[in-house]
């Protein structure tokens, strides 16, 4: 498996954000929050990672004088969890 | 982290976007549903004064449905901030339901402005087919049935037309979108 790859869902929270973000078609900054237990700092600092390395999307957004994050995944971003979780299985066999 | 850990954090993950909350959508169908019984009944006991002039029907009948567009709208988009994020689900069910709108206005125009010409069997079998479509992608029987029951009041008001068409209309509410939506709004999510 590619190392970077590893690298990045290795983390927890990392790994918690993408799992969900795949199984849905956008979530809220509040709610990944609540997903992955992260504190808000450290959800910043985890949705930017995976947003560089450009496997989600962050639009950012006011509502009513709101900050609003929204994030999704991106194609990239699917394919390579896949390939992630198929080499995860594998070991497990 | 062992490869088994990281297993169990996804399926954490994924199970927690899984359950796709019917509610919202089972108050769309309730609110629908007794609207139209309401303007249908209005219609049927107060005929002379809703069809007054040549367009007052016309009108009564595109205005307060676009004012509970409105209303529904903001409720959906509300819910959905509320509870955090869409599913894949619920996308394809509210794309499914802008066509419909958008189809809605497409028939509703040239049949009863346009041509003078009663649009609700039109609007019934476009109902029927929404309500079918979403019926299947929730794997709902209630749902589904609702759509059936459609399309027979549709070919019911093609082939029998005993009954003022209104009665027709209510009893397609009342089988094709409150029943169903009663169902979806106390159904549990499992």
């Amino acid at each position: 498996m590619n190392k970077d790859l590893e690298k990045l869902f290795f983390n927890p929270v990392r790994l918690k954000i993408i799992s969900f973000l795949i199984s849905v078609q956008r979530s809220n900054f509040k709610n990944l929050s609540e997903i992955s237990g992260a504190t808000k700092g450290n959800l910043s600092i985890q949705l930017k990672k995976l947003s560089e390395a450009g496997y989600i999307k962050i639009i950012k957004s006011f509502e009513k004088n709101y900050p609003k994050t929204i994030c999704s995944i991106t194609n990239k971003g699917k394919k390579s969890f896949e390939l992630f979780f198929k080499v995860l299985q594998s070991y497990n066999k | 982290m062992e490869s088994k850990d990281q297993i169990n954090i996804i399926n954490e993950a994924i199970n927690k976007a899984k359950e796709e909350d019917l509610k919202p959508l089972g108050f769309n169908f309730v609110f629908w549903g007794i609207f139209i019984i309401v303007m249908c009944l209005v219609h049927l006991f107060f005929t002379d004064f809703i069809q007054q002039t040549k367009f007052s029907a016309v009108i009564f009948w595109i205005v307060l449905p676009l004012l509970g567009m409105v209303y529904t709208t903001k409720y959906n988009i509300k819910n959905r901030i509320k509870r955090g994020y869409e599913t894949h689900i619920g996308r394809v069910i509210k794309i499914i339901w802008i066509v419909f709108v958008f189809s809605w206005i497409l028939v509703i125009i040239p049949l009863s402005i346009i041509n003078n010409q009663n649009p609700v069997p039109d609007i019934i079998l476009l109902l029927a087919v929404t309500v079918t479509t979403n019926g299947l992608i929730l794997k709902s029987k209630s749902v589904g049935a609702g759509g059936v029951i459609l399309f027979l009041v549709f070919y019911s008001i093609e082939f029998y037309p005993l009954v003022n068409i209104l009665v027709y209309s209510i009893i397609a509410q009342i089988f094709g979108l409150l029943v169903p939506g009663l169902v979806l709004y106390f159904s549990k999510n499992e």
